[in-house]
């Protein structure tokens, strides 16, 4: 506990070592046997799409849960992460701490000791503190103190407990830019004092910058290790994507909506209310799919949400040639990023399907259950859900059928626009197919579909426009059909992420490919 | 009922799966049935020869069950749209005050006591659902505090005295007519002896059980139970359907309010007081889920029956009230405790 930060003597150990590591849930393959090492004094980037494993690697190290197969040594001994998790501070996007309690309760609570209820700060912990930058809020409830401080005072937790590995997941997406440097310049010193430093992150161009060497992980396994000359923001655009996607002749779903087709969709000034994007100018075609692509933060979440009338906006957003909130509520539909928000687990596959219909399944207020009946299996059909009978609860189904399910419930009053957020999110391969041609046939009936990404292949598969959105705000648009591949999409996008990043002074400057 | 044949339908559907969900389906709907039965066939067997198991006094249960059973079909509501509601039984007690002061003391028309009655319930509900939807503030707490404030205004009206009809205050005159038309809206002589609460009863458990599991209506009430962000998502017109709960959960209690009055003859301010504790268990052992999403009118109907029977059966054997509460207790913990196995089992 002493000197927290000034202990060096460590880097001559080995560090983090992962081997082999199989995580298994059902049939799923989470991790299939991934390789891993994070030395003492460096920062390892960790990249991956969602569905990737990241997220299970993390929980395995946070010992939330535990592998099937596979050793991981810290230090060169064995290290079981359910049992000997004081070793380990995951950082994430929101901290697990307590909210009601101090700040300096927060550094202090699990380890009081025995005898009394409340005791003072020991110097070592003042020192800490005060190393952190925030010995001044110490009094403070932590509910009081932004974001920032708390995860602060998570590192300050565990570099009291006299933690070795310090696993960042997805740590700034919350932050301003002021707070996110800081959190830059906390992790290398973390590093420089000989800890093992994991950094998580969508943000390609922060991992460029910050970490030492980068390891995508694709399918649950560690792919590549980019360092050195090869570690640049291309070098991972590109490796991420990688055999991700891939547009077979046959199924060349991409189009490009002539100039002279109706107007969807058009924003005009529009900003949000909670200021996360502002001043956006969007044209929206009928028959277009398009893509706001942006990281965690960026403002593309709450600006496709904005559309649907989830999230506040001011200016002027006109669908159909009708403007006003009436409008909002009657020509869109949105379907969320967690299939637990958009679907009622104690209805029926069937009944979740034609929930949101009215005068379609009554009768002088009385239902209609032939006709739900009907309207149910008719689109079990065309959405091909696997599933032997609609009235099964909607838990029997399997993700990706329970998304197609989110979607059809969402289609069944049939929006003019449909708002989708990371459509396939936690859904394999094939029901990714399947509902990128459910978009597809619902934008060709007639209708506009905007989707949030945040993964380069989903827009190289299923949209004809891209937007990237970063800072609040909205590129040029990309047109997807003319890039021959997804890795040079990707690189675009990326090109365009850090374009508005690099103002802020954070990003090396590259000579674009 | 339903959740039985649509077990029956997936088992054939889908095979094995599906067997469990019948079996907890079954055993939901089966285990009230079961207790019932053997609430039954004890107290015919250990009750005294032709006390418990004639024809006079199922009759009598039946009567007796009537107000438990219909407040406790409106607080179904509530629960099934993932609200609760603790007021409605000091809106029983301002309900029966306000028909009895403004009736006897004020010497209104019955019929205008009785609206105003109505009035004030439909009332409450909305200041219930009000605060619940637009101040987002927990029910627990909204309808704790109403009742608190309900039940006050109920002393503060009728002064703490007990009202009767029959015996106005000095000075006061109730029309014999009327005494005779409002003691009749529960005293009516129906064929076989039926007590016209029973009937009352019955009709309100159609309309509920209509409304649950045949309307438009209930099918969204359970949506936006089972999952409130995504009924928000599904731009289902939430607010609306909690104000319709909590105001037919008060008007439900308010209308067993009056029909007790009628039977009764007579009103005291404290009535209803201690209604809160049966009619959550009548909904409770009925199956209704607490986190919302699930109830039925039979289930409800079923519950405060066997409550009913339970009470019925230990005022026969002169148990003592105690015994009565002892049980009682018991039984509705063991209706949550099957719950939750039955619960896993569907998984």
């Amino acid at each position: 506990m002493s000197g927290a930060l000034a202990e060096v003597a460590a880097t001559a150990r080995s560090g983090l070592r992962i081997r082999g590591l199989r995580k298994w849930y059902g049939d799923t393959r989470a991790l299939d046997g991934l390789d891993l090492e994070g030395r003492r004094g460096e920062i390892l980037g960790i990249a991956g799409p969602n569905g990737a494993g990241k997220s299970t690697l993390i929980k395995i190290l946070a010992g939330e849960t535990a592998a099937n197969e596979g050793e991981i040594l810290l230090d060169d001994a064995a290290w079981d992460t359910a049992t000997d998790f004081h070793r380990v501070a995951v950082v994430h996007q929101e901290p697990q701490l307590f909210p009601n309690l101090t700040v300096a309760e927060n550094l202090m609570v699990g380890r009081e000791g025995t005898r009394a209820l409340t005791r003072g700060l020991t110097d070592d912990e003042e020192r800490l503190l005060a190393d952190l930058a925030i010995l001044g809020v110490a009094d403070k409830p932590l509910a009081d103190v932004p974001l920032a401080v708390h995860q602060r005072v998570e590192i300050g937790r565990a570099l009291a407990r006299d933690a070795s590995v310090f696993l960042f997941d997805e740590p700034n997406s919350a932050l301003t830019q002021e707070e996110s440097q800081d959190l830059f310049r906390r992790m290398h010193l973390l590093a420089d004092a000989g800890r093992v430093v994991l950094l998580v992150s969508h943000r390609i161009a922060e991992l460029a910058e910050h970490a030492d060497r980068v390891a995508l992980i694709l399918d649950g396994l560690c792919t590549t290790v980019l360092e050195g000359d090869a570690l640049t923001q291309e070098g991972i655009a590109a490796g991420l994507v990688t055999g991700q996607a891939a547009r077979e002749p046959e199924e060349q779903i991409t189009v490009r909506v002539g100039d002279d087709a109706a107007t969807a969709l058009r924003l005009r000034g529009w900003t949000h209310a909670g200021g996360e994007f502002s001043d956006i100018e969007l044209h929206v075609r009928v028959g277009e799919i398009v893509a706001m692509v942006g990281v965690e933060g960026s403002g593309a979440r709450e600006l496709v949400r904005s559309i649907a009338g989830f999230e506040k906006g001011t200016g002027t957003i006109e669908i159909g040639g009708r403007t006003g909130s009436r409008t909002v509520l009657s020509s869109t539909g949105l379907v969320a990023a967690d299939r637990q928000a958009s679907l009622f687990s104690n209805l029926s596959i069937g009944d979740n399907m034609v929930a949101r219909l009215n005068r379609e399944i009554t009768r002088g207020g009385a239902l209609r259950r032939r006709r739900m009946l009907e309207i149910a299996h008719d689109l079990r059909d065309r959405f091909r859900v696997k599933a032997a009978s609609v009235h099964l609860p909607i838990r029997s189904l399997s993700g990706g059928n329970q998304q197609k399910v989110a979607i059809a419930a969402a289609i069944v009053n049939r929006p003019e626009v449909l708002v989708l957020e990371e459509p396939t999110r936690g859904v394999d391969i094939g029901a990714k197919r399947e509902i990128y041609r459910l978009m597809r046939q619902y934008a060709s009936d007639g209708h506009a579909v905007i989707i949030y990404c945040t993964e380069v292949p989903e827009v190289f598969e299923a949209a004809d426009l891209a937007y990237v959105v970063s800072d609040g705000r909205l590129s040029a648009p990309l047109i997807v059909m003319n890039y021959p591949d997804v890795e040079a999409l990707a690189k675009a996008v990326t090109r365009l992420e850090r374009h508005s990043i690099e103002p802020a002074g954070a990003a090396p400057a590259t000579a674009p490919a | 009922m339903t959740d039985n044949q649509g077990a029956v339908r997936q088992g054939a559907a889908s095979p094995a799966a599906m067997s469990n969900r019948a079996l907890a389906a079954g055993l939901r709907v089966g285990g009230i049935v079961i207790a019932i039965a053997v609430v039954i066939i004890v107290f015919t067997v250990i009750a005294k020869p032709n006390t418990f198991f004639t024809i006079t006094n199922a009759l009598g249960v039946m009567r007796s069950m009537s107000t438990i059973a219909i407040v406790a079909l409106g607080l179904t509501l509530v629960i099934v749209v993932g609200e609760i509601d603790l007021s409605f039984g000091y809106v029983y007690g301002l309900a029966s005050i306000l028909i009895g002061v403004a009736w006897v003391v004020w010497g209104w028309p019955i019929w205008a006591a009785i609206i105003l009655a109505f009035l004030a319930a439909a009332g409450i509900g909305a200041v219930n659902a009000l605060l619940v939807t637009l101040v987002k503030i927990p029910s627990f707490i909204v309808t704790l505090g109403v009742g608190q404030l309900v039940f006050g205004t109920t002393l503060l009206v009728s002064n703490t005295a007990t009202i009767n009809p029959s015996y106005p205050p000095v000075g006061k005159v109730v029309p014999p007519a009327e005494i005779a038309w409002f003691f009749g809206l529960s005293n009516q002589q129906l064929p076989f002896g039926v007590p016209m609460q029973a009937l009352w009863m019955a009709g309100v458990a159609l309309v509920i059980g209509f409304l649950l599991s045949r309307s438009l209506f209930g099918f969204r009430l359970k949506a936006i139970g089972g999952n409130p962000v995504a009924a928000e998502l599904a731009r289902l017109p939430i607010t609306k359907y909690k104000f319709a709960a909590f105001m037919l959960c008060s008007i439900l209690a308010t209308l067993a309010a009056t029909l007790d009055f009628a039977f009764i003859g007579s009103v005291q301010p404290n009535a209803g007081v201690s209604l809160t504790f049966p009619v959550f268990a009548a909904v409770i052992i009925g199956g209704a889920s607490l986190s919302g999403g699930r109830g039925s009118a039979i289930g409800t109907l079923s519950g405060a029956l066997l409550l009913a029977l339970i009470a019925n059966g230990l005022a026969l054997l002169s148990a003592g009230a105690y015994l009565s509460n002892f049980v009682s207790g018991a039984v509705t913990i063991a209706a949550v405790v099957l719950d939750r196995l039955t619960q896993r089992l569907r998984r």
